[in-house]
């Protein structure tokens, strides 16, 4: 392998005449292309959707290799690497889209030696010191604000898992880095998903243009079980355990608003044309999942969203077992409904999508990595910034019982993350109570 | 000072030579009494002859603000000793008296029970909300209903915003038109504690229980039925018609000291009507958060709101409720009384009893965590937490619901 410093032009060659030389390469000579060809990832946080996150980067291109990894815990790096070894997914396709058993499999395009993966707090400075063209940011969603700065300054393309902040602090951070990524033409995309979905995107153009009138209002539900808990070990510490429990602590989900249904309020915000609500209101509580494991979390959230025009959006979101599941978003319009989730308006202008379907985690990456090669920026910055933002303000309504405007939630002072990782800074903070829970 | 808003009742002048109509007050609280103030503050001859309580100290303490002169209407008061019945079958020896129109103001668990008796002996009947706390009640106030039309009885109920000019003016434009066709609905009721009665030591279970009503869900039927239920039956009203189904979600996140019983504090309930139509509903009882009393229709067209005090109308055809306005406490026995008189009978009946029931296919939906449909809410049975008797005694089954646990 070449030094690193041998290759200060890489990025350069890869945003230009990389695109065409590569398209122009037959795959049968994959294995006899440059090294300068190559698009190497590196993966900070490598849980599920990490790996997930890898695979499809190694399924986007032929070219792409994972080259780096970074977590808090090496037994997740391991097993990460062992899945990607195991699971070889779907063959990798050529530029016509079909398999080509030419192309390198994912397995032999990994190529992390030990040296490669690092552990603990500064991962991400050593993936993002190494000679990686990209960088996957999927820790626990509270470390967002501090990686996406470190990456931008890096000047690394990114792919950013949702959501990318817990409290506005945070998130400012983020909204500032994602202005720097545009002024350095890095491609930002977002792991919210559904924007690559080529139905939601039929179905939201439809929409946009007039086909259900006028917006009236919206209704999104994400209603669904309890989650993973990973337990605790004797040998881990507060930080460790709140870090492998990180659903259930604030400092690192934001709370399942934030984590889980912040896909469907972006969707209440992709039919408003990404202008953000102006206020809202909520209630929730922790009424099944009590245990002190189970950190402070709510296990559910009622909110209603205002915008400025008065179209109301009605957010729910629930984590319960045993209770009824309901994952769905609805769109009222002044001349028709739209099911947007099943991709049909009904009304004065009956649509249904007809196109063809994909998979949208892949498409995420197909595009990332096209834009990377075409030396095209995508920046997915203001619509996940105002995502989270309405994530973040619905938890500040339920916790205080107050209504939370898109400006007092900009102003919200409240920095969630901890001073250090000593165990005397981990307390765990106590389950808000409206009413007597401060807006900070 | 309380009582100040009476002070100069100037009763109507009796216009006809009609017998005075006699009515009974059964259930001495606060909302009984104002009740019992209001009837005997309409026109034509009327008197308060018979009341009963559990327990007699209410009653009397009832009484005595009647007999006030500062109320108004102490006149009409003619409650003689022999009238005055207390105890658990006190409402039963009112019905059985000479009286020709109840008042029932107890709390919500007795109320189905009493209308049915109250129907039954000929009575015309103020039925306060809610009429039931469960599908047992329900459907009791239902045959009631139906008797009482076919006995042509008035059967007036405490959903005073139906009484209330600003909400009829709204529902008339409504169903003009105004807001085009209904496409989705929000109502609340988000407001802070209420009242709560600190036990003594002389107290059974039974009667810490029934003097604290509110927080038990087989006195009450959770505030989401004794209390929203006013805003759900908006929606209902302009709806014309009942939900067929409900999804919810709600807890109890502060109010959780075991001496608030068993009811929640939150609700949020998504209602679905025949036609697809949702109805968004949330209701809270806890201090110091953003409170709510309103009822919102989202139209084709425009939206209405209406929050007791103003009713407004936005869209193409903009609108605000300019009066005059009305005490609807006062209007519902002003229509009850006349229409009593003129012998055609008003029924709110069915009404009431399918507001009431809307609200407890929510509760079940929240308690429970499923989807409920109309047909099992109104099949439901007497709420289990119902005691076996009426006697002063130990009482231990009430646990708070948790939503996804196996019946």
């Amino acid at each position: 392998m070449l030094p690193e410093s041998s290759v200060p032009d890489r990025r350069t060659f890869l945003t230009t005449a990389g695109a065409v030389a590569l398209s122009a390469t037959a795959f049968g000579q994959f294995s006899t292309r440059s090294r300068r060809d190559e698009i190497r990832v590196g993966l900070v946080g490598c849980g599920g959707r990490g790996t997930g996150a890898a695979v499809n980067a190694l399924n986007a291109d032929p070219a792409v290799r994972l080259v780096a990894l970074g977590d808090w815990f090496p037994d997740r790096i391991e097993r990460a690497l062992a899945g990607l070894m195991e699971d070889a997914g779907p063959p990798a396709t050529g530029p016509d889209g079909k398999p080509t058993s030419a192309a390198p499999s994912i397995a032999e395009r990994v190529d992390v030696p030990p040296e490669r993966r690092f552990v603990g707090q500064d991962a991400i400075d050593r993936v993002l010191a190494c000679d990686i063209d990209i960088v996957i940011l999927a820790t626990s969603p509270g470390f967002r604000p501090a990686h996406m700065e470190k990456a931008v300054a890096a000047g690394k393309h990114m792919f950013v898992e949702k959501p990318v902040a817990v409290d506005t602090p945070g998130l400012i951070r983020v909204r500032k880095a994602c202005e720097a990524a545009a002024a350095k033409q890095l491609v930002v995309v977002s792991g919210l998903c559904w924007r690559y979905d080529y139905g939601m995107r039929a179905t939201f153009d439809a929409v946009h243009q007039g086909g259900i009138g006028t917006m009236r209002a919206m209704q999104c539900s994400y209603l669904t079980g309890s989650l993973w808990h990973h337990g605790r070990k004797p040998e881990w510490s507060e930080a460790d355990y709140q870090i492998r429990n990180w659903l259930y602590f604030n400092w690192l989900s934001g709370d399942h608003l934030n984590e889980q249904a912040i896909h469907s309020l972006d969707k209440l915000l992709w039919a408003r044309q990404d202008q953000p609500p102006a206020k809202v209101t909520a209630m929730g509580g922790r009424q099944v999942r009590t245990d002190p494991k189970y950190g402070h979390i709510y296990d559910h959230f009622s909110a209603v969203y205002v915008w400025p025009d008065g179209v109301k959006g009605f957010a729910w979101c629930r984590q319960m077992d045993g209770c009824k599941g309901d994952v769905s978003d609805h769109l009222f319009g002044s001349e028709g409904v739209c099911d947007v989730f099943k991709h049909t308006i009904r009304g004065a202008r009956e649509w249904n999508y007809t196109g063809p379907s994909n998979n949208m985690y892949q498409t995420e990456w197909d595009e990332l990595v096209a834009a990377v090669r075409a030396g095209k920026t995508i920046n997915n910055g203001d619509y996940m910034v105002k995502s989270t933002m309405m994530a973040i303000m619905g938890r500040m309504a339920a916790y205080t019982g107050q209504e939370v405007t898109w400006q007092q939630a900009w102003e919200s002072q409240e920095n969630l993350f901890p001073a250090s990782f000593a165990d005397a800074d981990m307390k765990v903070a106590p389950v808000a109570m409206p009413g007597i829970t401060k807006f900070v | 000072m309380a009582t100040a808003a009476f002070a100069h009742r100037v009763l109507p002048v009796h216009q006809s030579h009609e017998a005075p109509l006699r009515v009974g007050l059964i259930g001495c609280g606060g909302r009984g009494t104002g009740a019992a103030a209001q009837a005997l503050s309409t026109a034509g001859p009327v008197e308060l002859v018979a009341m009963a309580d559990l327990f007699a100290e209410r009653l009397q303490g009832s009484l005595r603000s009647l007999r006030d002169p500062e109320q108004g209407v102490h006149e009409r008061v003619r409650v003689d000793p022999e009238h005055i019945f207390t105890g658990f079958d006190a409402a039963e020896k009112l019905i059985a008296s000479d009286v020709d129109v109840v008042l029932l103001a107890t709390p919500p668990h007795f109320r189905a029970q009493h209308f049915a008796s109250a129907v039954a002996a000929g009575k015309h009947v103020f039925l306060e909300k809610p009429v039931a706390v469960d599908g047992h009640g329900v459907r009791m106030a239902l045959a009631a209903a139906e008797l009482a039309r076919q006995k042509k009885l008035s059967v007036v109920c405490g959903l005073q915003r139906h009484y209330q000019n600003g909400y009829r003016a709204t529902m008339q434009r409504i169903k003009d038109g105004a807001i085009g066709e209904l496409t989705a609905a929000r109502c609340a009721w988000n407001t802070g504690f209420l009242w709560h009665k600190e036990r003594k030591a002389d107290w059974s279970d039974m009667e810490w229980q029934v003097r604290n009503w509110l927080y038990f869900t087989w006195l009450s039927g959770d505030h989401i039925v004794e209390q929203h239920v006013h805003n759900i039956d908006v929606i209902n009203w302009a709806k014309g018609g009942h939900p067929v189904k409900a999804c919810g979600m709600g807890g109890r996140q502060v109010r959780t000291d075991p001496k608030f019983g068993n009811i929640f504090d939150h609700h949020a309930v998504r209602f679905e009507y025949a036609d697809g139509m949702w109805m968004f509903s949330e209701c809270r009882q806890i201090e110091g958060c953003q409170n709510d009393v309103s009822e919102h229709l989202v139209g084709t067209r425009g939206r209405a709101h209406m929050d007791s005090e103003r009713w407004t109308i936005e869209g193409q055809e903009s609108w605000t409720h300019q009066g005059p306005n009305n005490n609807p406490y006062q209007t519902e026995h002003d229509e009850l009384f006349a229409s009593i008189r003129e012998g055609r009978a008003l029924n709110d009946g069915v009404m009431v009893a399918e507001s009431t029931l809307t609200a407890i296919m929510g509760r079940m939906a929240t308690y429970s965590g499923r989807e409920v449909t109309w047909q099992e809410a109104l099949e439901s049975p007497l709420h289990p937490s119902t005691p076996a008797s009426y006697v002063f005694g130990p009482l231990a089954n009430y646990p708070v619901a948790v939503p996804g646990a196996k019946a």
